[in-house]
Parts: C-alpha cells; structure tokens; sequence
C-alpha cells in the first residue's frame, strides 16, 4: 500500500532526512555566525525557521524530536551561563519555552496537512481506479476479460495477484458450473465458495478471521443480500490493511465487478422470462388459428353426415349425392390441415433434420401436378419447366408438400374456368418453383402478412369468398418454413396482368456427375 | 372362388367400414385388431389349405397395433409365402414407408384414403401375385406406346424408340412391376447393381431421359410417375 505507487517510500525518507539536516544545518551556521553580534531572540527566530523548515521534510515524532534537541543545544551553546543546561534569566527560559512550543506547533500542523493531502491524493486515485474498472468491465467482451479487469485493478491497489471465482448459474452450484482465474488450489476455491455463500469478507483487516494468509471478498450484487456472484481471494499482509480505506476500496472494486455480474442475470432472466412468454403467446395464437381452422371442415362434415342419417330417405339422389362429396372434400381438406400441422411444428422443433437427396425439379413439379389433378379433376393445372434444369438438393417428401399446398391455394384463391400454373424455370443462379394464378390477388397490406401462421382475415383483394377465412396461414407458413429450411425462399409476387404467383427460389447447387466411366460404358453398349 | 382378404386393424370403426365396403365388392373378409390375433388366425386358416398355398390372399396391415408393430407380421410372412400385403397406416415417416416396401410391401396407403382407391390397388396387388402363378409380364402397352421385354423392342406409335442399355433395364424393371411404385433402392439395385443403391442422381438422369424418349411433355407425365421421397411407378396397362 502506498501513496504515491511511483516513488519509492524509504528513498523518498531518506532524502527528507537529508533535506532537514542541511536546513538545521546552515541555521546551526547562521546561529553561531549570529551569536554575540544581535540580539538572542532574533538568534532564536533562525531557531524557528529551521525547525519549521526541517518539519516539511520530517516525519511527525522525528520533527518534535528534533526540535526539542535543539531548544536543549540552544540552550547548551548560546543561553548564558553557556556550557550548561541551567538558564540564568527568567526572559531566556520564556524565550525557550517559546520556541519549542511554537517549533511544536508549526511542525504539527504541517504534519497535519500531510495527512489531508496524502488522503485526498489517495481518494483520487481510488476515484480514478473505479473508473477505470467501469470502463474495462463495460469495454470486456465476455466474463474472463471482466475478471481480468478486475484482477489488474485488485493487484494495483494491494500489490498481489488475486484470484477469482466466478459463478455461473444458481446456487447451490459446483466448481463446474463456475469459473476460475489465477489457478486457486483446492482450499482456495474452498475458502471462496464460503465467501460466496455467505457473502461475507474474511482474512486480514476485515475483523473476521484476521490471522488467514489472504483476503477473502465476496463480489456483491445487488443490494448485498443472498449469496455472492463470486469472490477474490488476494494474499495480504496485516500491516497493508493498516487503513481501513484499502479494505473499502478493496471491496469496492469487487462490488462493481459483482453489481455488472447481478445486472446481467437479471437481464438474462428477464429475456427468458420474454422468451417464455412469447413462445407461450406464439403456442396459443397457433392453436387458436388451427382450431378455428379445424372447426369450419368438421361443422360441414357434421351437417352433412347428420342429414343423410336423419333426413336421408326425404333427400333426392342428387342431394345425397352432393352432402357425400361435401363430406370426402372436407375430409380432405382435414386431412391437408393435419399434414400441414405436423411439418410446421416438426420444422420449429429444434435440430430438425432433412433427408435431402439429389432430386430432378420437372419429376417434383410432375408429381405435385398429377396429385392435385386426382384432388381436382375439373380444374385445369398447367406445368412448364424449362429444359435442362440442374438436379436440386432436397427433401422431396417436404418439398412435395409445399408446392401441393402452393397449388391447393392457387386453386382454392382463383376463379374456376381459369388455369393454375406451375412454372419451373432457371433465374439468377436459382431454381424457382412459381405457382401462378389470375385471381383477385392479394392485397398490398397482406402481402407480407400472409405468410404468417396467425394472421387471419380475407387478404383477397376484392374477396367475396368464405373461403378466403380458411386456414392460408398454416398452408402458406408451413411453405415458407420448407423454403427457409431448404436454403431458400418463398416469395409472393403480383402478376402484371392480374393474379398472384408464389415462387419458391431456391439456390441452385453443383450436383454430381455421374461417373465418366460409366457413361463411357453404356455410349459404347449402344 | 371367392378371394380371401386378412384385415388387420386395431381401430373398430374404420376396420367395420374397410370390411363392409370389402365385403360389398365380394371379397371374403377376416380382420384382426391385434398382432397375436391375426398369427392364430393365418395360422388357424393355413391349416385348411394345402402346404405351401397361402392360408390368404392379400393381407391389409396397420402398422401400429397393441401388441406389436405388423412389420413384425411382415417380416414372419414374407418368410413363407408370396402374398400380395398392403400397409395401411397414418404417415409416421417416410423413410419407414420406403424401408416396408424394401422389406417386401407390396403398396401402402396413406390415412386417410378412399375406399375407391384402397379397392383398385388391392386388384393391382392381386394381379401380381398370390392368387395362381402369373406369367411373367413381357408385354406392356398404353396407348401409342408398345413394349416387348423377350424382344427388347420399344414402339412409339409403331416406330421404333432407340433406348440404351440402361435405360431399357431401367424401363424393363418398372415394367414387371407395372402399377406398383418400385424404390429407389430397387431400382438402383437391380439396373446398376448393389453398390449403387445411394447414387439416386444416376435414376433422376436416367429418368429424365427415359421421359424425354416416352413422354409427349416430360414436365407432365403420363406414363412415368414419381413418387416424391419413395420411388417410380409405370401406369398399368389396362388389361
């Protein structure tokens, strides 16, 4: 613990000393050069001078010391009758009495002043060491640049390497779960677990188990109470801990380090605590849109199976006929909606994997085309893909799925006569998939909307339709969640000349080749 | 005679309707709801016919029972017997489809499905196999295309359609099975051989060329379909 930590303190008493025996010195000199040529007390002020001159330099109990030396050698030397202590005046023994009272004085109100102005160049410095702390904890990227920090600023003030224990998650906790610097042995980490449970200082000034080698600290946040976030332990010897001061900086310094470490739980609480909830509001948004989305095709199949079982023998053939279709189009419609369920919730699942093979862009366009056609026998579904389309990296049975319900929509959103086309082209290093319609298409404020599994509403521009109220949202998100799963996007785009198209772009990738020596083979089988 | 059909579902509601509407198209239905059920069953049956003749001739299987998975019951029957099988099941997971149709299936269908569709590939089944022993398909023709596998000839509205090596191994073994998807795996393994079985981009390329040969728009099969994630199918030929 020092001062001033640049100058060195028994070199800087040396030179003090030194300083006050020149001064006392030369006033020796003047003194005796003085002595029988004025008068004594102009003598005796020199006296003065140099003990209050001496003062500056001298330590406190030295300064009186020497001072009172000198009264006695005045009188020694100077004060009639010379060469003994006795003093013949009653004037002189006042003149003595005098100087070494005012000596006593001067030198103790300069040591005085010392003590204030060590003080406030200490505070200052602990000032600028807070600061200093504050600014590398705020600039440190991650827990072991702050404990460093702190450990830099530890060793500033006392001298020696501290070391720290720094915990992670919630008490009770485990050296695992913990971070360590400056290697504490096994009781060491012992010793600072119990800091940290107790959140108490222990060891050398603290009151505590004075008689430990070290300086226990615990980094306290908040407002003090419950356990510490971690503790520093520094070895210490009693004598450095002398002033209470170096204690409260000590502690001080660790409670920033601890009050960073209580703000960042907290934060870190609070943003799971917002994540929670809005996992929450996102789970039950989701089941509301799936049950609404459930119940408009469960109230058909039920009104329509219930009056053929009650009403069937009134019904004309053609009537029945229709309920029947009514319900097989609604089951299916149920049935799309589960499927759809399932992938969004398996493709937000974390960890999702995909079986992506080497799949041909025009045998996924087919198949898609052909399934819909089977669903849709009356409506026309046009395909197109460019020739030579690069192999595609993909899950087909994913993919598959998206560009049916894709189709699905375009078929449910347009008006009978018009045709639905599936268009597979190259662009911009991409593979795009576009499900065009000519319907009413979608209007501006939707567009980016509907692909949201909770937004509802009719998003048709123009729409009259009841249908437009049925589940698009889990339809077109589970799209867009194959598309972003796959790499790619799915992107809605309005037609110049009316309708909608949904494209999914997707990067297009260097596939394999099949091997030269077999192609050679079979060109020479030919 | 009438065909005898193994029902083996646990859910009663869709096992009285599958068996009604069975029933109805003149099949002999026995159901199961449950993996011991249905062995004592065959076993029961088997002891009526003659050794080596199927105690049924197609069996419908669910693969989630109370006392077991029916791969189980596939795996016991392929053992012995050729019979046409066709998993019923709610979508688990693709790769589980592919594994039974490798492990011997001879179709599934997808919860929910229609009986229409359940009832055509069921005769797609039974034409096959399992009911008398069917000559090996050589002879495939649908609309203006014509194939002789014993001649190798491919006919285009009467001309001939110039196929390579591999393509018409790859058509011949589509053929064969004509109406029922073949994996990929089966596809590889019997046109390019077992250490090909996970080079699929060979099929996608041989496919594409085999449809720009056979197709009047490749983009919009009629004849070569795909099965996303499992494999291809030729349309059957109507008989």
């Amino acid at each position: 613990m020092t001062d001033d930590p640049s100058a060195n303190p028994r070199q800087a008493a040396r030179w003090g000393w030194a300083w006050a025996c020149a001064v006392w010195a030369v006033a020796w000199a003047l003194m005796l050069h003085f002595d029988g040529r004025i008068g004594l007390a102009q003598v005796a002020i020199t006296l003065v001078l140099a003990a209050a001159l001496a003062a500056i330099w001298l330590p406190l109990v030295s300064s009186l010391a020497s001072t009172a030396a000198a009264v006695l050698a005045f009188d020694w030397f100077l004060v009639a009758p010379r060469h003994t202590l006795r003093v013949a005046m009653t004037e002189d023994f006042l003149l003595l009495i005098e100087i070494l009272l005012l000596s006593w004085v001067v030198a103790a109100l300069l040591a005085r002043g010392r003590v204030l102005a060590r003080r406030a160049r200490r505070s200052a410095r602990h000032a600028e060491q807070m600061r200093s702390l504050g600014d590398a904890l705020r600039e440190a990227e991650d827990p072991l640049q702050r404990g460093q920090a702190l450990r830099s600023a530890l060793a500033d003030l006392l001298g020696q390497p501290a070391k720290l224990l720094l915990r992670g998650g919630a008490l009770p906790a485990d050296d695992a779960a913990a971070m360590t610097l400056g290697e504490p042995d096994a009781g060491e980490l012992v010793g600072m677990w119990y800091c940290v449970r107790l959140c108490r200082q222990f060891g050398p000034g603290t009151g505590c188990e004075p008689d430990l080698p070290a300086l226990h600290l615990p980094l306290r946040g908040g407002d003090g109470a419950g356990a510490a976030f971690g503790a520093a332990l520094v070895p210490v010897h009693p004598l450095q801990m002398a002033a209470p001061e170096v204690l409260t900086q000590a502690q001080a310094l660790c409670d920033q380090m601890g009050q960073l470490l209580h703000r960042a739980q907290i934060r870190r609480e609070a943003d799971a605590a917002m994540a929670h909830a809005q996992g929450q509001a996102v789970r039950n948004a989701l089941l509301a849109a799936i049950s609404h989305d459930y119940r408009t095709p469960l109230a058909a199949i039920m009104g329509a199976a219930s009056s053929l079982r009650d009403l069937g023998a009134k019904l004309s053939p053609a009537q029945r006929e229709r309920l029947l279709e009514s319900i097989v189009a609604e089951t299916r419609q149920l049935s799309r909606l589960t499927d759809n369920t399932l992938q969004l919730v398996r493709l937000d699942a974390p960890g999702v994997t995909l079986h992506l093979d080497w799949e041909s862009a025009d045998e996924l366009a087919g198949a898609a085309i052909v399934r819909a056609r089977k669903h849709e026998p009356e409506r026309r579904i046009k395909v197109w893909a460019e020739p030579g389309l690069p192999l595609i990296r993909c899950d087909a049975v994913l993919f598959s799925q998206m560009l049916e319900n894709l189709i699905d929509n375009a078929l449910k959103y347009s008006n009978a006569p018009a045709p639905v086309e599936l268009v597979v082209r190259r662009q911009a290093a991409h593979v795009v998939f576009a499900v065009r319609d000519s319907g009413p298409g979608v209007e501006p404020a939707w567009r980016e909307k509907i692909f949201d599994v909770f937004q509802r509403g009719d998003w048709r521009a123009g729409s009259t339709n009841s249908a437009a109220q049925r589940g698009a949202g889990v339809g077109l998100a589970v799209c867009r969640a194959i598309a972003l799963a796959h790499g790619g996007a799915l992107k809605l785009r309005q037609r110049s000349h009316g309708g909608s198209s949904f494209e999914c772009w997707l990067p297009e990738a260097k596939g394999p080749r099949v091997e030269e020596s077999y192609a050679a083979l079979e060109a020479g089988r030919t | 005679m009438t065909l005898r059909v193994l029902l083996v579902e646990d859910d009663r509601e869709l096992c009285r309707i599958l068996r009604d509407a069975m029933t109805a198209e003149g099949y002999q239905v026995f159901t199961a709801a449950s993996l011991s059920e249905s062995f004592a069953l065959l076993t029961g049956l088997g002891a009526g016919v003659a050794a080596g003749c199927a105690p049924v001739d197609l069996v419908l299987l669910d693969l989630g029972l109370p006392d077991g998975d029916g791969e189980q019951l596939l795996a016991t029957l392929r053992q012995r017997h050729a019979v046409p099988l066709i998993v019923i099941s709610a979508r688990e997971s693709d790769g589980q489809k592919v594994r039974l149709l490798d492990a011997g299936a001879d179709d599934y269908l997808v919860k929910p499905f229609s009986i229409r569709e359940l009832l055509a590939r069921m005769r797609v089944g039974l034409r096959h196999r399992g009911t008398s022993i069917v000559p090996a398909v050589t002879r495939y023709g649908l609309g203006a295309l014509a194939i002789d596998l014993g001649t190798r000839d491919v006919l285009m509205d009467g001309a001939p359609v110039h196929l390579t090596p591999t393509e018409f191994k790859l058509l011949a073994r589509l053929v064969r099975s004509a109406g029922q998807v073949v994996t990929h795996r089966q596809l590889l393994q019997d046109v390019w051989g077992a250490e090909f079985t996970e080079h699929t981009h060979y099929l996608r390329l041989y496919m594409a060329q085999l449809r720009a040969k056979l197709e009047a728009n490749p983009a919009d099969p009629q004849l070569l379909m795909t099965e996303p994630g499992v494999g291809y199918r030729i349309v059957e030929a109507p008989s």
